[in-house]
């Protein structure tokens, strides 16, 4: 019956052009969304790539006035911009601290266009101030973008809905059903059978346009056979999921325009409607304290430690005896008590600024949590996971980055409060960025979520044997 | 025969239980929405004031100081939230809400509540408008997706053309009967929205003008939905194919228009990153007027300017502190040179938005969003007006810096401290957001586009449907 079923289904879909104008639709939105993504990853390559060469630039720039300096020559440059000043190389040659693209980058946009892909922390700036946001227009930010990650959590179920929500009820309304009947398989294992085979039929589509797209384009995924497999996996596991909604709401409803409109219903409430029942759960349970009451808190600091700089200084230095070893000048100028202020404000505001870290922390962990409710929300976290630009790979850029920026500022600071310029030879040892990536496991989501739909397929397939007449399969 | 057909159709939505429970679950999203956003504009408010309060006193209390530090030290511009934010939130998630306004540099609002959340902020918040705008359409499909079409099927459509009936009259006495609960919902929402507004005292300037165009538009976008839904559902034959054709018009104009529409404006009209950004302003900066450094060429022609001018033969000779007017020539400098990289962004802003505008020939979505935002002002064009105010503060607030110094001190002079009230005079900064009038007119062109798509639906149907 398999077989037969199988060719009768295969005739149906080619004659009925489903087929083809299915193969059309996945061509156009893969396509588009891929040369989308690949633009973005190649643009971020390329400012990233830029950015470094102007530091390459300005490293020789300052070499060579270092140079000149110490070779007693006079240079051009104003006072206050000599990298012999350890805050000058700490202030206006800094580093850059980057989270370059991976190779999958280009299948979810994620958090990418909200937050900058590399910043450059300097000694006397404010490290809880860092800005992470990229210039972007907010409207681009409001829509979202058009990428791959879009085409699967979105356009994907509708796909599956348009395609299959009235493979059974068609049948009952065409009164071919009743022929079906006669026929020695029961009622659910034919229609089983049925969507297994159009599920068969979307997944080769889909798997073999996303390759073909992939590999035309001329992104590598080559590099990481095993992060293009778990996508191929996680968009199967979840077309999986919207086939067994198609079954169960057939096997419930027997009418063509109910099925479609009790899968649209499911469609909104998974996709539209929880996740941002859940992103306002988190933010009324979990609110971000405010922000300009952040930037009040720091003024109010900033002047206080503004009046009492010297002794500020003093306390500072007797803390950290460790800054101050060979210096036997003991002169002070503005960076010293600058610099020592500053050390201060950042302890005093830190209990404020934990305070943000720790409620995001504890939205996320919400989210975590109730993100198992909408299979939409797990896939589009695992597919931003695999690009590499979920919330906490750019959270842990973040932390690195400001790591970063206090190992910037420690590498200096004995410089600053030894009075010891800074040489051509210490250029050597000025401490380099590197980004560590987070083991992300995206592929973790492909079990449960394969054990849910069967689970529920189970459920279905269990209840439509034991009892035919609650499902009105034949009678209406 | 209108209003029979009329009675009987609101009669049969009533009776069917999925639009009972559609037109049930739509409103209480609405009062769930409306009572979250309420919630958090009376706390966003309360901070606001507070802030504003609160950085006023520490720019007060400054006490004794070098005018130029303490344009160092700077001030805050807060941004207000305005009343009609309340339904349509646009992108004030997307742009930080306070400016930081120092000598020499024009920065952008700082902390977005985006950055400040989850990743899962991307998928929408439960606002009013996301259940105006993208709920109420589907509602609009649910309710009218077969009203053709299930008399076709039932074969009701024969016995109705035989009666003789006017067709035009049984396709208005339809069309009423499927635009009514919505127009209901739509006018129950903005009425209780009103009278929120009206009676929370904190809430700014709250106008009932700003609010009846707010909810003309609304309703517009409604009727070409309805005209849509009823046009397709004339001219299919299934019920089942009706719904599938609306809902992918719904997807086409909702989902994939708008975010196809942003990509296509990032390939074609980038910003800069926000590091090439500073660095093209840097660049700029470096070649003209530093008012810190007396030896570079700029300052010295500047210097020889002003020479001739007072026709003295030496900077100690003129009225004023040169030294801190050089400050100033080279504080005006560099808002020049931000004003011409902002003209930049604005001038990319203006040609993406001219993508947007073309791409509402596919969606009335996009003219009902932008004129929504508009007029609730939370726009980027309000966005974009806000840090040009600030910027104008910040330009004024240095100048009026750093004439004190010129006028209290010579030339070659140190250690100067301007006297602990003098911070008190400087005018605090006032922002008032763009009247409706001006909104209205800024936003002329999606006013077409509605129009256009309105007038163009409604005649579409009618003579689809007159050939039933």
């Amino acid at each position: 019956m398999l077989k037969y079923n199988f060719r009768y289904e295969f005739k149906l879909l080619i004659r009925s052009r489903w087929l083809q104008v299915l193969s059309l639709v996945l061509f156009v939105l893969v396509g588009f969304s891929v040369l989308n993504g690949k633009d973005k990853i190649e643009k971020r390559e390329r400012i990233i790539a830029d950015a470094e060469l102007e530091v390459e630039k300005s490293d020789a720039m300052m070499l060579k006035l270092i140079d000149s300096v110490t070779r007693g020559l006079s240079v051009s440059a104003p006072s206050w911009t000599i990298p012999t000043n350890p805050m000058v190389v700490g202030n206006y040659h800094p580093r850059i601290a980057s989270m370059k693209p991976i190779s999958l980058s280009f299948i979810a946009t994620g958090q990418s266009d909200l937050f900058t892909s590399y910043i450059k922390p300097t000694v006397s700036g404010d490290d809880f101030a860092l800005n992470f946001s990229e210039m972007s227009s907010p409207i681009q930010l409001l829509f979202g973008s058009f990428d791959l990650a879009f085409v699967i959590v979105f356009l994907l179920p509708l796909l599956i809905i348009a395609f299959s929500y009235d493979v059974f009820s068609l049948e009952k309304e065409r009164g071919s059903l009743r022929l079906l009947a006669a026929q020695p398989i029961a009622i659910h294992s034919w229609l089983l059978q049925k969507l297994s085979l159009r599920f068969f039929w979307l997944s080769i589509l889909l798997l073999f346009t996303m390759t073909f797209i992939v590999f035309l384009s001329g992104v590598d995924v080559i590099d990481e056979p095993l992060s293009y497999l778990s996508l191929l996996l996680l968009a199967l596991v979840y077309m999986l999921f919207w086939f067994v909604m198609v079954f169960l709401i057939n096997l419930w409803i027997g009418n063509s325009s109910k099925n479609a409109v009790a899968l649209i219903g499911l469609w909104v409430i998974f996709v539209l409607l929880i996740p941002s029942v859940i992103n306002q759960m988190g933010s009324t349970f979990y609110p971000m304290p405010s922000r300009t009451l952040l930037i009040n808190e720091m003024r109010v600091k900033k002047i206080e430690v503004s009046k009492k700089q010297d002794e500020i200084l003093d306390n500072f230095l007797r803390d950290h005896p460790e800054y101050a070893l060979n210096d036997s000048s003991q002169s002070r100028g503005f960076y010293h008590r600058y610099m020592a202020s500053q050390e201060l404000v950042k302890e005093e505001l830190s209990p404020i600024v934990n305070r943000f870290e720790e409620q995001l922390r504890k939205q996320q962990i919400l989210v975590d949590r109730l993100k198992w409710i909408s299979p939409a929300l797990i896939i589009q976290e695992s597919l931003n996971k695999l690009a590499g630009n979920s919330s906490s790979d750019y959270e842990s850029f973040r932390f690195q980055a400001i790591a970063f920026a206090e190992t910037w500022r420690e590498h200096l600071m004995p410089f600053l409060y030894n009075n010891r310029d800074f040489t051509s030879e210490d250029y050597m040892n000025l401490p380099k960025f590197e980004m560590k990536r987070i083991k992300n496991k995206p592929s973790t989501a492909i079990l449960p979520l394969l054990t849910i739909s069967l689970f529920l397929l189970g459920i279905g397939f269990f209840l439509s044997k034991t009892g035919y007449k609650r499902f009105n399969i034949i009678n209406e | 025969m209108i209003r029979k057909t009329f009675s009987k159709e609101i009669k049969e939505l009533m009776r069917d239980g999925r639009a009972r429970l559609s037109i049930l679950i739509v409103l209480s999203l609405l009062g769930a929405a409306i009572w979250v956003t309420t919630t958090h504009y009376q706390n966003v408010n309360q901070e606001y004031a507070n802030a504003i309060t609160s950085e006023r006193k520490v720019w007060d209390n400054q006490g004794e100081k070098n005018p130029h530090s303490a344009a160092h030290f700077g001030t805050y511009a807060f941004k207000p939230k305005y009343p009609l934010s309340l339904i349509d939130k646009g992108v004030d998630k997307y742009v930080g809400s306070s400016i930081f306004l120092e000598a020499h540099k024009r920065n952008e609002a700082q902390f977005s509540a985006a950055a400040d959340q989850t990743g899962l902020a991307r998928f929408g918040d439960l606002t009013p408008d996301f259940v105006l705008l993208f709920i109420i359409p589907l509602l609009i499909i649910l309710l009218g997706y077969n009203s053709f079409t299930k008399e076709r099927e039932t074969g009701t459509l024969t016995l109705v053309k035989s009666q003789g009936v006017s067709i035009w009259k049984w396709m208005i006495g339809k069309w009423l009967a499927l635009f009514s609960p919505i127009l209901l919902i739509t006018s129950v929402l903005f009425i209780l929205t009103g009278i929120i507004l009206s009676n929370l005292n904190d809430f700014g300037v709250f106008n009932w003008d700003s609010l009846l165009w707010l909810s003309l538009i609304y309703i517009s976008y409604y009727i070409i939905f309805t005209n849509l839904v009823l046009l397709i559902s004339a001219i299919t034959t299934k019920s089942g194919i009706s719904l599938v054709l609306s809902l992918s018009i719904w997807i086409l104009a909702c989902l994939i228009a708008p975010k196809a529409a942003s990509n296509v404006v990032e390939s074609e009209y980038p910003y800069p990153t926000r590091q090439e950004f500073e660095a093209m302003v840097l660049k700029d900066k470096k070649n003209g007027l530093d008012g810190h450094n007396p030896w570079s060429k700029e300052a010295k022609l500047l210097e020889q300017k002003v020479l001739r001018e007072y026709n003295v033969d030496s900077l100690h000779k003129l009225p004023f502190n040169f030294a801190a007017y050089r400050t100033q020539k080279g504080e005006e400098y560099e808002a020049e040179v931000y004003f011409k990289h902002y003209k930049y962004l604005k001038k990319q802003y203006s040609e993406q938005t001219n993508v947007y505008r073309n791409l509402a020939v596919i969606s009335p979505y996009l003219p009902t969003r932008f004129l929504s935002m508009a007029i609730s002002n939370t726009d980027y064009a309000t966005h974009w007006d806000f840090s040009d105010a600030a910027e104008k503060y910040r330009v004024a607030t240095q100048k009026f810096l750093n004439d004190n110094t010129a006028q209290n001190t010579v030339y070659g002079q140190r250690g100067y401290t301007a006297d602990p009230d003098f911070w008190k005079e400087l005018p605090e900064f006032e922002y008032d957001p763009p009247k409706i009038e001006t909104t209205i007119r800024q936003n002329k062109s999606n006013l077409y586009i509605l129009g256009i798509w309105l007038i163009g639906s409604f005649s579409l149907f009618l003579i689809k449907t007159l050939k039933i």
